[in-house]
């Protein structure tokens, strides 16, 4: 299939904005050529889903209050994006001061960080999960914080904290004294592994305790017989998938209430768990025969052909487990290397797709496939195999990731100009809809620079009120 | 509101009373009378259909007559499968990889291909409220069962298209797999070590883009339906593109991008924003004895003390005082060249113990630390069982099975696992009659014609 938009010039030579560095193609460049009848159907999904109409459209979550008490972790702040994403009202409630997280930059360097228009100065970490939300502080561990909190609770729809196992409780603001006030409030603790069972008491600093604690980090990594070790995810994976089971959990718990049940209720969710609920079948397996999973690189335990593997310029990953695809991919092997095709072909062990699986079956699998693609760069291997129409695509760094014509035009990678950090070029909602698509609006606000207008519209509070308690240390 | 009993008790009972796990069954559930049917394959599009299963709806996964979905087929080694695949092939099992993307749904098996599944497929739409599907973007249009001639069947219908690429843009006819999507989304260059200390761009174990994927689909879809019962009535035509959720993802290192030109590496079990916060090895394997190849291993020690005081402490566990010394703020402590020294320095310390010595020495002094568990000591944990995180299952079809449970937590109204899955097509005659109309003999003549 010819794909016009591809070159191999991949990595562009760009320090800082403009960017793109290469415009997106167009559409008369996009669809060039196509028949009329798939080009008929791509041009309706563009018009129904393209995401530059998104502000002319309405928010299915629109009138929904969210406040996001949660701080130190990621898991909260990025189970709250996707209310504000979806056109929630969120109402992110930081300690005096501003969350911690806002001090995080790579390697502690400044430099990296994000400056707002009044100078305060922010890491990409937390402003990344600080889309659409406004920013309030509250002192809870003050009476007088408290009792803000609670003034404002009628008002509020869901509450989402991470505090300590029981710590809300203990201040009297918890799901038992809270859904007193209102109980049509869906209450949401998030955490590394819970509130309540024997790991609760030993504590649990952002995710990589979760990661740990369920099998993921000892999963993944190349084996010990290729030098490798347990790996953790590079960037917080399992605050980031509890997160949206949070989100879906507090998401039931408002449907239900407004479908039959009239009232709130007490969710829980935590990163730990979310993985566990996708980590596919290692508890089915270990529960067949106490199997433990064990490392397996860049290669999959259950498919084969599926993995990345080396090749001349890079990593470069291909897949096509069933016949269909697996004769394809050797036919791209073969014909640069037709003694590779024939190899593959001639085994009868590697006929039937089950047989492939077995641990030395997948190892000649490879270690023929490399024979290939070490002489080849990742642009190679890849137009190669897309002629065979077989998925593959080269291991992307951030910049080829920012660059790939297919983000840009899509909108996945885009430019934000925001009211006080300017130009910032982000990651897009993944909720791509018709009729209410999530959209970005702002990237972040400075600390509690919403005090005043929240406090004001929500609690009633006064010039004087609002500079006491400021003077107070309570907001 | 709580009545007077939960309020006296003590919180961690409180949470262990409303949150219990084991007594589900007599609570509502959320999306009771909502129907969706799932024309989905691999992980992403299924998981999204069984999230959604998990909370009530009565969802029908519709796959290929006799050998089901590829995804059956699919399982580790070839070792471990359930059996029978179908009733028309007791000889054959289902694999692993299926597990835990298809629980509590009922199965249908229909060959597109035939005018008379176009048809039925039809009459399941004019019925249900949600879709989810897979296949090549625009196929389901050609053969007159997509969005467009669903919506004018049922409007009310929230039609979800799941796929790689999506069904536009200059990528459109690309062919995607989850670990596509963490290759050329960014996710792999990331994570493992970098290559100073022997490492490559890694993978992450699960299929992470598949079953996130399948997750923030469904948070849309219920968003969607909250929306149109409360709002607007209408259904709706949602997208998701896998390689999407890589950019979602990684967007604070696109932002870092965006500003500064700087391209975000791999940085191995450290942490670039926080020190120390990062995985230990430890020289002894916990089990030496053992004929598993997995649990000869060393064991590794994740350990947390990135603020000053901490780190003290860890430094007089571990009896480096000089240490302390030499960093004795986070800021010190954090840049890269600090962190190359202080983890082999701290790896010393553990190099003739197991995960358990390292893990109760800095424990015992009050920091936060967890050895890496593998999947077995993980499983054999009681707070995941009795969390329902992890539960042993008395399955109608294949007896006890160890599951995982539902992610999160509901109070009033929680998800809940009724069965791991179903052979091919064990539904068909209950779907069929119920839904569509047809008869006993219709049905076996269906079966006989091989459209289901």
């Amino acid at each position: 299939m010819a794909e016009s938009w591809r070159t191999e010039k991949k990595r562009p030579k760009i320090k800082v904005l403009p960017w793109p560095a290469i415009p997106a193609p167009t559409v008369e460049e996009v669809y060039a050529g196509v028949d009329e009848k798939r080009k008929e159907y791509s041009l309706w999904v563009e018009s129904a889903v393209r995401q530059q109409f998104n502000a002319d459209k309405p928010e299915s979550l629109n009138g929904i209050r969210v406040l996001d008490m949660t701080t130190n972790m990621i898991i909260g702040h990025w189970c709250s994006s996707h209310f504000s994403e979806l056109g929630a009202e969120v109402i992110m409630v930081e300690p005096v001061g501003g969350d911690p997280l806002r001090k995080l930059t790579p390697f502690g360097r400044e430099e990296y960080m994000f400056t707002s228009k009044d100078g305060e100065k922010c890491g990409a970490r937390f402003l990344a999960e600080a889309r659409n939300k406004l920013s309030v502080t509250l002192n809870v561990e003050t009476e007088e914080g408290r009792n803000l909190l609670k003034a404002i609770i009628p008002q509020v729809d869901v509450l989402i904290e991470n505090g300590a196992p029981g710590h809300y409780d203990k201040l009297g603001i918890g799901y038992r004294q809270l859904s007193e006030i209102n109980p049509r409030l869906v209450y949401l603790w998030v955490g590394q592994r819970g509130q309540w069972g024997p790991l609760k008491d030993q504590p649990g600093a952002m995710d990589p305790v979760a990661q740990c604690s369920m099998g993921f980090a000892h999963g993944t990594g190349a084996p010990v017989s290729f030098g490798g070790t347990p790996t953790r995810s590079g960037w917080w994976l399992c605050d980031q998938v509890g997160g949206t089971f949070a989100a879906i959990g507090a998401m039931a718990a408002l449907y239900a209430r407004e479908k039959f049940l009239g009232k709130g209720q007490f969710v829980e969710c935590t990163a730990a768990e979310g993985v566990i609920r996708i980590i596919d079948y290692n508890w089915g397996w270990n529960g067949m025969d106490g199997s433990v999973r064990p490392r397996y690189g860049n290669w999959d335990l259950a498919i084969n052909i599926y993995a990345v593997n080396p090749c001349a310029d890079g990593q470069i990953m291909v897949g096509g487990g069933h016949d269909r695809l697996w004769f394809r991919i050797w036919r791209a092997a073969g014909k640069a290397k037709p003694y590779l095709e024939q190899h593959i072909c001639e085994d009868p062990k590697l006929r039937v797709v089950t047989d492939r699986l077995p641990h030395y079956q997948q190892v000649e699998t490879y270690t023929t496939l490399v024979e290939w693609m070490k002489d080849c760069t990742r642009f190679q291997c890849e137009t190669a195999l897309q002629e065979e129409e077989v998925a593959s695509g080269g291991v992307s760094f951030l910049d080829e990731v920012c660059e790939f014509p297919h983000y840009k035009y899509r909108g996945h990678v885009r430019l934000l100009d925001d009211g006080e950090y300017g130009q910032v070029l982000l990651g897009g909602s993944s909720f791509i809809g018709q009729k209410t698509p999530g959209r970005i609006k702002w990237i972040g606000r400075p600390v509690g620079k919403d005090n005043e207008d929240v406090f004001r519209s929500l609690a009633g509070l006064n010039r004087q009120q609002l500079a006491s308690l400021k003077k107070g240390g309570v907001i | 509101m709580v009545d007077k009993a939960l309020k006296d008790m003590t919180f961690e009972d409180f949470c262990r009373s409303v949150f219990n796990t084991k007594d589900t069954f007599h609570k509502p559930e959320v999306l009771k009378g909502i129907r969706a049917i799932s024309t989905t394959q691999y992980i992403l599009g299924p998981s999204c259909a069984a999230y959604l299963a998990e909370l009530g709806a009565e969802t029908i996964k519709v796959e290929l007559p006799k050998r089901g979905e590829p995804m059956r087929h699919t399982t580790p080694f070839n070792e471990p499968f359930l059996y029978p695949l179908s009733r028309w092939m007791p000889e054959k099992g289902t694999g692993l990889g299926f597990f835990g993307a298809n629980p509590n749904e009922l199965f249908l098996s229909l060959d597109f291909h035939k005018p008379e599944a176009i048809q039925i497929m039809k009459r399941l739409a004019a019925k249900s409220d949600v879709s989810c599907e897979n296949y090549r973007a625009g196929t389901f249009d050609r053969w007159g069962i997509g969005y467009r001639q669903f919506k004018d069947l049922n409007p009310r219908m929230v039609y979800q298209w799941m796929g790689g690429f999506g069904g536009w843009g200059p990528g459109r006819n690309r062919a995607s797999y989850d670990i596509l999507g963490q290759a050329q989304g960014g996710c792999f260059s990331i994570t493992g070590w970098p290559k100073e200390y022997g490492g490559m761009p890694s993978k992450q174990t699960i299929w992470i883009m598949d079953y996130w994927g399948g997750a923030i689909s469904a948070f849309n879809i219920i968003a969607c339906l909250y929306w149109r019962d409360n709002v607007s009535g209408e259904g709706q035509f949602l997208e998701y593109s896998q390689v999407h959720g890589a950019q979602r993802h990684l967007t604070d290192f696109i932002s870092l991008y965006g500003k500064t030109g700087i391209v975000a590496q791999r940085w191995g079990n450290w942490e670039p924003l926080l020190c120390v916060h990062g995985i230990l090895k430890c020289g002894k394997s916990s089990y030496p004895n053992s004929k598993n190849p997995q649990e000869q291993e060393v064991g590794f020690c994740f350990v947390s003390a990135f603020k000053d005081d901490d780190f003290k402490k860890l430094c007089g566990v571990v009896g480096n005082a000089e240490l302390a010394k030499k960093y004795p703020t986070h800021a010190d402590r954090v840049g890269s060249d600090a962190q190359q020294a202080i983890y082999p320095a701290l790896e010393k310390f553990a190099a003739d113990k197991t995960k358990e010595e390292v893990w109760a020495a800095f424990t015992g002094a009050g920091l936060v630390s967890q050895p890496v568990w593998n999947s077995n000591e993980a499983a054999n944990q009681e707070h995941w069982h009795l969390r329902g995180s992890m539960q042993w299952l008395d399955d109608p079809t294949f007896g006890d099975v160890q599951t995982q449970g539902v992610a999160y937590r509901l109070s009033d109204t929680p998800g809940r696992i009724k069965h791991v899955f179903k052979p091919v097509g064990a539904d068909n005659e209950f779907v069929l009659s119920n839904l569509c109309g047809y008869g006993g003999s219709e049905i076996a003549d269906l079966e006989k014609k091989e459209i289901i």
